[in-house]
């Protein structure tokens, strides 16, 4: 009863302030735009949007970038079936089957499974997450420390190395890289002077705001100048076809497959809404008694692909708000926010901060299910918008980008320090390295080495204390083990 | 090694120099801290170490195993298709690097040459504003001259030298620039179309960050980019 008061609550709070109903709608919209538009995706326009949140509410930043998240993981499913070009990674698979459907002059029903299931896989995510993060957060009060906070940073890097990038080692190189970012400037128990280069600039670290911009936004255009991404498409004429009780019962079992694949990889650091559409997808094969018809335009493939990747979203809010763990590149964004706001993610939030909580919930529940609404209005509009070729919208986003790195301090250097990273992170993401990696170990970074002293400092620098500490050993043993097996699987497993 | 590139062991070699080169300069901190045993250095350089015995590890996999390391789904679910434009093209090889990586340096000149030879001739604020001036065209023309064929590189090149320019020139005078330098740079050549959506996107920058949220800008230094910039907050505002 509690939830459900707390989630009426939450929504009599989005939907009762004129500014909320604002942001909210904003980012619904911008989500599935970006998510749409191939070139940009969610992450650049949360990249842009990143700075300007600091002169909103604490309530209003988070809101909007889950909003964003929701809509965003849909969004590029429209572009997936019928042009056969993905928003973005996260509807790659949706594209296995669902321009085949187009090609079939089935374009309609493709794009109404995919509008459906994702409002399903999304819903029932986030009605889970309402449910289950407030227990883990009460508990996570009691039982984490510093070494077991230590413990959660080290397993979610490990996984998260594991999965991000082309190889485990490039994966490690990415996070690692990130880490390293996060050591220049004071240090955080003694206040002593790193990797300064005795440039005053470099005292106070460099900020996560111009790197992330940096990172996502500039690289993602200049990856797209190398791409000479033009944008001009043949649009077919095509409307929203919903499928029918019936046919979307034919799929309940791809639909309740894929809601459980989406969950765990949304929960767990690292994996997040692209591997969850593409397990769901790979899943869907591997169970089906026509696995052959799987990549020539079959429904279940739309539908596992759409649900997974929507389910995860739900899901990667619960390590962030009940551990203060952002498992991907949009969760660290979101810490980046509470950061701002001189808040820290974690089980505190649901002491302090309840009402933030549970706006959040009810914006993430009513954004999925504004998928529906929504996701027929953009297969309408999308086509128009594809014809925008991209160099006219490069300059735009590289402006944008520009105001939002100056903005944050004032310094000019920030723009330069942007760009830079904006030139990094487009050598390392065409040698196959992850710049969500990056940035995810930039943002842990700090909270890493934090941690770690005080755990040290606690445990009298004791190694063997973390073995009286059954949550943070265990945690360190799985991570270690994923590293061990990673680390097999790169020399003698056979490629899958 | 069949499956070892040059361009493997040269990105090995990129890691391996990041981390002696760190290392050394962790020297420079390397001071105990009372209430902390492992002191400041104990963190970087442990992450140093992980960094070698990464880069020996994709080195090592990629003499053994080539492109199949681990799992072919996580390889497509991590791929954005960056890599794939890259093999492609014919921006990777050497001489192609060098030179762009050559281009690149242009906008760091800007940052410190005025200054190096202010300094050396003693220059006044009004000296260094023009040495500023004369570096910032000299250097402008070389760019110019240096991405003839090599339009990545310029748009590599491009942001940076807009950055550089940003705190003299001001944003005011130096983006319209920065936007219609970007669409040349990506493959358009109709002129009127770039001018109207230049002065399109200009216009609602201008309306939304300096008329509606008040965000303050950079105006420049030098005169007269400085009046200009002044003059156009002024007026919207």
């Amino acid at each position: 009863m509690d939830t459900l008061n707390n989630f009426i609550n939450g929504t009599i709070a989005l939907f009762g302030d004129p500014l909320g109903i604002l942001i909210f709608l904003g980012g619904v919209i911008g989500g599935m735009l970006f998510g749409a538009i191939p070139g940009v995706s969610m992450l650049t326009l949360a990249a842009i949007l990143l700075p300007f949140t600091a002169h909103l509410s604490p309530e209003h930043g988070i809101m909007l970038f889950s909003v964003i998240y929701c809509t965003g993981v849909y969004g590029g499913a429209i572009t997936a079936i019928l042009f056969n070009i993905p928003g973005a990674p996260e509807n790659a698979p949706t594209a296995f089957d669902g321009y085949p459907m187009t090609q079939k002059g089935q374009a309609g029903k493709a794009v109404g499974a995919a509008v459906t299931c994702s409002a399903i896989g999304g819903t029932v995510s986030a009605v889970i997450m309402m449910i289950a993060t407030a227990p883990i957060a009460g508990w996570a009060i009691s039982a984490f420390g510093p070494p077991e906070i230590f413990a959660l940073v080290f397993f979610g890097l490990a996984v998260a190395s594991s999965v991000g990038a082309k190889t485990f080692w490039k994966g490690w190189l990415s996070i690692l890289l990130g880490l390293l970012i996060a050591v220049v400037g004071l240090d955080p128990v003694g206040g002593i002077e790193r990797w300064d280069f005795g440039m005053p600039y470099l005292l106070a670290g460099i900020h996560f705001i111009p790197t992330i911009l940096g990172f996502f936004a500039v690289s993602e255009v200049l990856v797209q100048v190398e791409k000479k991404a033009r944008g001009s498409y043949s649009a077919p004429k095509v409307g929203v076809d919903f499928p029918s009780l019936a046919e979307l019962f034919a799929q309940k079992v791809a639909v309740l497959r894929s809601i459980v694949i989406g969950f765990f990889c949304g929960i767990l650091p690292g994996i997040g809404a692209t591997l969850a559409a593409f397990m769901g997808y790979n899943e869907a094969v591997r169970w089906s008694r026509d696995s052959k018809e799987f990549g020539t335009g079959k429904m279940e493939g739309v539908v596992s692909s759409e649900t997974a990747n929507n389910a995860a979203t739900g899901a990667a809010m619960i390590p962030l708000l009940a551990l203060g763990l952002p498992g991907g590149a949009l969760t660290a964004m979101m810490v980046a926010v509470f950061q701002m706001h001189d808040m820290e993610p974690g089980p505190l939030v649901f002491l302090n901060s309840a009402d933030l909580v549970w706006v959040v919930f009810a914006a993430m529940f009513f954004a999925n299910l504004s998928i529906l609404l929504i996701g027929f209005l953009e297969t309408k509009t999308i086509i128009n918008l594809l014809r925008i070729p991209f160099q006219f919208l490069a300059p735009v986003i590289l402006l944008l980008a520009t105001v939002g790195a100056y903005a944050v301090r004032g310094l000019p250097i920030d723009i330069v320090v942007m760009f830079i990273a904006g030139i990094v992170g487009f050598f390392l993401r065409r040698s196959g390295y992850s710049v969500a990696g990056i940035v995810l170990g930039l943002i842990l970074g700090k909270i890493g080495e934090q941690t770690f002293a005080q755990a040290m400092q606690m445990l009298h620098f004791e190694w063997s204390g973390y073995f009286s500490r059954p949550i943070a050993i265990t945690l360190i043993i799985a991570g270690v083990l994923t590293l061990l097996n990673s680390i097999y699987s790169c020399f003698f497993k056979k490629s899958t | 090694m069949k499956n070892l590139r040059v361009a493997h062991i040269v990105e090995a070699a990129a890691w391996l120099s990041l981390a002696l080169l760190l290392f050394v300069n962790s020297f420079d901190f390397n001071q105990e801290i009372e209430i902390y045993r492992y002191g400041a250095s104990a963190w970087p350089r442990a992450l140093l170490l992980l960094i070698v015995v990464a880069a020996i590890g994709q080195l090592l996999g990629q003499w053994l195993r080539g492109d199949s390391q681990g799992s072919e789904m996580l390889g497509k679910a991590s791929d954005d298709g960056a890599e794939r434009v890259a093999e492609l093209s014919d921006h990777n090889n050497p001489k192609w690097l060098a030179w762009t990586f050559l281009i690149m340096t242009i906008p760091f000149f800007y940052m410190n040459v005025p200054g190096i030879v202010g300094d050396w001739l003693s220059l006044d604020k009004a000296g260094l504003n023009q040495a500023k001036l004369l570096t910032a065209a000299v250097l402008l023309g070389i760019f110019l001259l240096a991405i003839r064929g090599n339009h990545i590189g310029g748009m590599l090149t491009l942001p940076l030298l807009f950055g550089a320019f940003l705190q003299d020139f001001g944003f005011y005078f130096t983006a319209p620039f920065f936007i219609l330098g970007t669409m040349y740079l990506m493959g358009e050549r109709r002129w009127k179309n770039m001018v109207m959506i230049g002065a399109l996107v200009m216009g609602i920058m201008l309306a939304l960050f300096v008329s509606l949220l008040y965000v303050g800008l950079p105006t420049g230094v030098i005169s007269p980019f400085y009046e200009f910039g002044t003059g156009i907050v002024n007026l919207l505002q």
